[in-house]
């Protein structure tokens, strides 16, 4: 599924206002469209085929009871649906991340380490100013927010993996996020 | 957790959030916030804006069909229950594994499949993995297999194919029941004993079919159990499965776990 040309951006643009509508069709072809998107952030920051599952259905009751709040002058229908599917996993993983940890078999489910665009694959405009900017932080700086962002991680667990002090990861990532704010509303 | 070093820093919380990097307090905090304050939305929603295409790079990944089911089914939704969703790369009939996995004869298999794989496929098969099958072994007790049930989620269907023919009194016949993990078992319907049956199922079925149910036959009156539960002896008994063709693990198979009561 591609949501990375305009015109697709639009079409679950309408679907989601559609939603919103309690129109069913169009919520069922907004979960044929955008599932697979949301199933891989969850499965990625989750590692776990039946939590990522939970998580998928939490977010898409949660899409159909709260779609006619979607302003679509705030945010495109991906971004919110993105945002909706990442705060309900992270939710999950501070609910019960001790039990996720000690569990062997959630890295079965690793998914990809290092993402990136699959081959050939389009990417938005969004993201590509994104990359241009993250291109732009220091490689261990830009690993870090990387990171944060694809599992969810508090700044304490991202220390600990990254065996560098509390601080330097904090201050690691405040300070990209400050020179990523400049680079990208420049 | 954060003592606010200058001005920047307040809208670093915000960056902070939508990244994921705070504690379960203080994302709980920012989160009243953005709900209280239009200022705190909007910062947050800039944020969102900046930071959420990185999500593009995660690779697409199907869920199995039963989520959707599940989300119809809490819903209580009229669409149907069967989303338009992935399909496997390769079709069953050339899945070997999971011939082997069945570890059964192929002739009875085959009669499943064959009913299973011929079934109209009006989606065009998009290139990505998920659960589509799932299949079980129902052994009786002295480890003969009676049926092989496999189920296809896209279409919500399952064929029963009898792998022994098992002998019944005059007057009874099998029937079928799903038990969710820790639930009472639901009638699936009457199956043949010596010839495949299909089974439409509904979405509260579907719903529930999982690598934590299990099927089980009991024998009843021809028109099924009188009461809604089974009333005669459970004959045989089988855990469900990600076929493997289909992305999902191969979950366990033979014999159930017998800690349920009435079993």
């Amino acid at each position: 599924m591609s949501v990375s040309s305009p015109a697709e951006r639009d079409e679950l643009n309408q679907l989601l206002l559609q939603t919103g509508r309690n129109d069913q069709k169009a919520f069922a072809e907004l979960y044929r469209r955008t599932s697979s998107k949301l199933f891989g952030v969850c499965l990625r920051m989750l590692r776990d085929r039946g939590e990522a599952e939970d998580v998928l259905q939490e977010t898409y009751t949660t899409v159909w009871r709260r779609a006619a709040t979607f302003d679509v002058a705030k945010a495109s229908a991906i971004t919110w649906l993105v945002t909706l599917s990442r705060n309900k996993a992270i939710d999950r993983l501070r609910q019960h991340r001790e039990e996720l940890l000690d569990d062997p078999a959630r890295f079965d489910e690793t998914v990809d380490e290092q993402p990136t665009p699959a081959a050939g694959a389009e990417t938005s405009q969004e993201y590509r100013r994104l990359q241009h900017c993250l291109d732009e932080l220091e490689p261990q700086q830009q690993r870090s927010v990387r990171e944060a962002f694809f599992t969810g991680a508090t700044y304490n667990e991202l220390a600990t993996r990254c065996k560098v002090p509390l601080g330097t990861m904090k201050s690691w990532i405040r300070r990209s996020l400050m020179q990523l704010r400049t680079c990208l509303d420049s | 957790m954060n003592t606010p070093i200058d001005d920047g820093n307040h809208n670093l919380r915000y960056a902070e959030y939508v990244l994921g990097v705070l504690d379960a307090d203080t994302r709980a905090e920012v989160a009243r916030e953005v709900l209280a304050s239009d200022e705190a939305a909007t910062a947050v929603a800039l944020w969102q804006r900046r930071l959420i295409p990185l999500a593009e790079t995660v690779g697409d990944v199907a869920p199995a069909p039963y989520v959707w089911a599940r989300i119809h089914d809490a819903l209580q939704l009229d669409a149907p229950a069967r989303a338009p969703l992935a399909q496997p790369r390769r079709g069953l009939w050339n899945n070997l594994a999971l011939w082997h996995w069945l570890g059964i004869g192929a002739s009875a298999v085959a009669v499943a499949l064959l009913v299973v794989v011929s079934l109209p496929r009006p989606v065009p098969a998009p290139k990505v993995a998920g659960i589509a099958y799932m299949a079980s072994t129902i052994q009786q007790d002295n480890g003969t297999t009676g049926w092989t049930a496999t189920m296809d989620l896209q279409h919500a269907r399952m064929v029963v194919v009898p792998a022994t023919p098992v002998a019944f009194a005059q007057g009874r016949a099998p029937e079928l029941w799903l038990i969710p993990a820790g639930q009472k078992p639901i009638s699936v319907g009457m199956i043949a004993r010596d010839k495949p049956t299909t089974i439409a199922l509904d979405p509260a079925l579907l719903a529930r079919l999982g690598p934590t149910a299990a099927l089980a036959v009991s024998v009843e009156p021809i028109g099924g159990s009188p009461t809604g539960q089974p009333t005669g002896a459970v004959i045989a008994k089988g855990a469900i499965g990600a076929a493997p063709d289909a992305g999902g693990k191969v979950a366990m198979i033979g014999n159930v776990r017998t800690d349920r009561p009435w079993i």
